[in-house]
């Protein structure tokens, strides 16, 4: 009996693809927004010392 | 703290490969097709543990609304649903060589079939709410609903496909498969569950994220 | 006001308005019978392959004319600025679930007779020894569509595209109820027992009780407002 190995190696690259796509979904829009976040903190930084009066 | 639970995620999943293809030997009656199974099986069982928690975590929320049960059963439904599409397609594609066709409406494939468009809509509704603490609220209502609704799936499928008698036996179990497949599903089971932990985990960092965004 | 007196003012209520008004029931009747010549076109004029597919179409009918019917739950109390009225009205919340569904069950038994005759009259169905078994079966799925239907409804009443998402939410979770009845449907057709169906009846019955209750307990949650 055929092994079908072209139907084992779908299934399993299919899952590979999936998978994969939706760990770097996950990755890349963690970085996407803890970047945002820094942006927002460094810039909050910033504009206090601008604030701070000048002797 | 997930990096550690991505590494061990990643050695399980190896793990699960090797024992799967090197170890496991040809099946006696199917051929290396079978092997197919140890990606179809583990991701039906993640399926369900996903949907289990996301009936814990809807009620969680109800009961205490808090804001990290209700990302909980959010990032559980998503992975639920990306396995549950797992599960069919591999299912099908297992199918094909064995039974000659794509689609056939045996008990899992209907089963899980349903499971998918069921939970699918949870995802829709909560896509369609654009007030975040209603959203939570109908989602984790419907969240319950489905979760209860499975067993009814279950039996009636299961019904529906051993025709014309009623159900005297249940589930039939696995039967006797040889110890080293057994040893080489139960090493995937693991490997997925580690996965399915995963990925909730930084899905649910990423929903927490983008609420704090729009605050 | 005592829970069931609440409830009761609900159903009273949405009877009136429709006695007044006739809408719902003059379209969904139309609806009926729309749905019985498009089920002919679709399917030929061979009587034979018609008959072995009764049950289905009924159960198909019942259905559609169902999301069409419970889909419009809360649209009176929508469209006529009634909306806060529910949610401010005191006590528990789900006398008006009771309510809404007590009204939804008398609504769709009235579409089911209409279009068992309608049945009758076109596929000349002699259903007189069968009815009672076919009432049982059909009660047990009307109190499981309705169920689930009538808190559907509350909740897409107040999302927007509720016309999309009403079918798509109720349609998956009822499976297993349309393959019940469908099956136990099929057997009381050919003249068979109820006993021979006992399995689908408590299946059904199961799902009336978890959804009425669900129903039940969760309603209160969905009308937070």
């Amino acid at each position: 009996m055929a092994d079908h190995w072209s139907f084992v190696l779908a299934a399993y690259g299919l899952a590979l693809i999936v998978l994969a796509a939706y760990w770097r979904f996950l990755v890349r829009r963690e970085r996407e927004l803890s970047e945002g976040h820094q942006v927002l903190r460094e810039g909050s930084g910033v504009s206090e010392q601008a604030r701070r009066p000048s002797p | 703290m997930s990096s550690l639970l991505g590494g061990v995620t990643l050695a399980g999943l190896v793990a699960g490969l090797v024992l799967g293809f090197g170890i496991a030997p040809r099946e006696a009656t199917q051929g290396n097709v079978q092997r197919i199974m140890y990606l179809h099986v583990p991701s039906v069982w993640v399926a369900y543990l996903a949907f289990a928690v996301v009936l814990v975590a809807s009620i969680v929320y109800l009961v205490r609304r808090a804001e990290s049960a209700d990302r909980l059963a959010h990032a559980s439904a998503e992975v639920g649903v990306l396995f549950t599409g797992l599960t069919i397609a591999t299912g099908s594609i297992w199918g094909k060589p064995t039974w000659g066709t794509w689609w056939t409406w045996d008990a899992r494939l209907t089963t899980v079939s349903i499971l998918f468009v069921m939970y699918l809509g949870y995802l829709l509704l909560r896509g369609m709410i654009e007030d975040r603490e209603r959203g939570a609220r109908f989602a984790a209502v419907l969240g319950i609903v489905a979760a209860f609704n499975i067993p009814l799936v279950h039996f009636s499928v299961y019904w529906w496909r051993t025709l014309h008698q009623p159900p005297s036996l249940m589930k039939p179990g696995p039967g006797t498969m040889p110890g080293v497949i057994v040893t080489a599903l139960l090493v995937n089971f693991a490997a997925f569950t580690l996965l399915y932990a995963y990925f909730v985990t930084r899905r649910a960092r990423v929903l927490r994220l983008e609420a704090e965004a729009e605050a | 006001m005592t829970f069931a007196r609440r409830a009761f003012v609900v159903v009273w209520k949405d009877l009136l308005v429709e006695r007044r008004s006739k809408e719902t029931l003059n379209a969904l009747f139309f609806f009926g019978l729309l749905l019985l010549f498009v089920f002919q076109f679709a399917l030929g004029p061979d009587r034979e392959r018609l008959a072995g597919t009764l049950p289905g179409l009924l159960w198909l009918g019942f259905i559609l004319s169902g999301l069409l019917g419970l889909g419009r739950t809360f649209v009176v109390e929508r469209e006529n600025d009634c909306w806060e009225g529910l949610l401010l009205a005191p006590g528990d919340k789900s006398a008006i679930y009771v309510g809404k569904l007590a009204g939804n069950l008398l609504l769709m038994l009235v579409i089911e007779t209409i279009l068992l005759v309608l049945f009758g009259f076109f596929f000349n169905l002699d259903l007189t020894n069968v009815l009672p078994a076919l009432a049982v079966v059909i009660a047990l799925g009307t109190v499981a569509l309705a169920a689930v239907g009538t808190l559907f409804a509350a909740m897409t009443a107040q999302v927007r595209a509720r016309e999309l998402l009403f079918p798509v939410l109720l349609l998956p979770v009822e499976a297993p109820v349309l393959l019940a009845t469908v099956k136990a449907t099929e057997a009381v057709l050919l003249g068979e027992t109820l006993g021979s169906v006992a399995h689908w009846l408590k299946l059904l019955a199961a799902a009336d009780v978890v959804y009425v209750a669900v129903g039940v307990l969760t309603f209160d949650f969905v009308m937070e407002g």
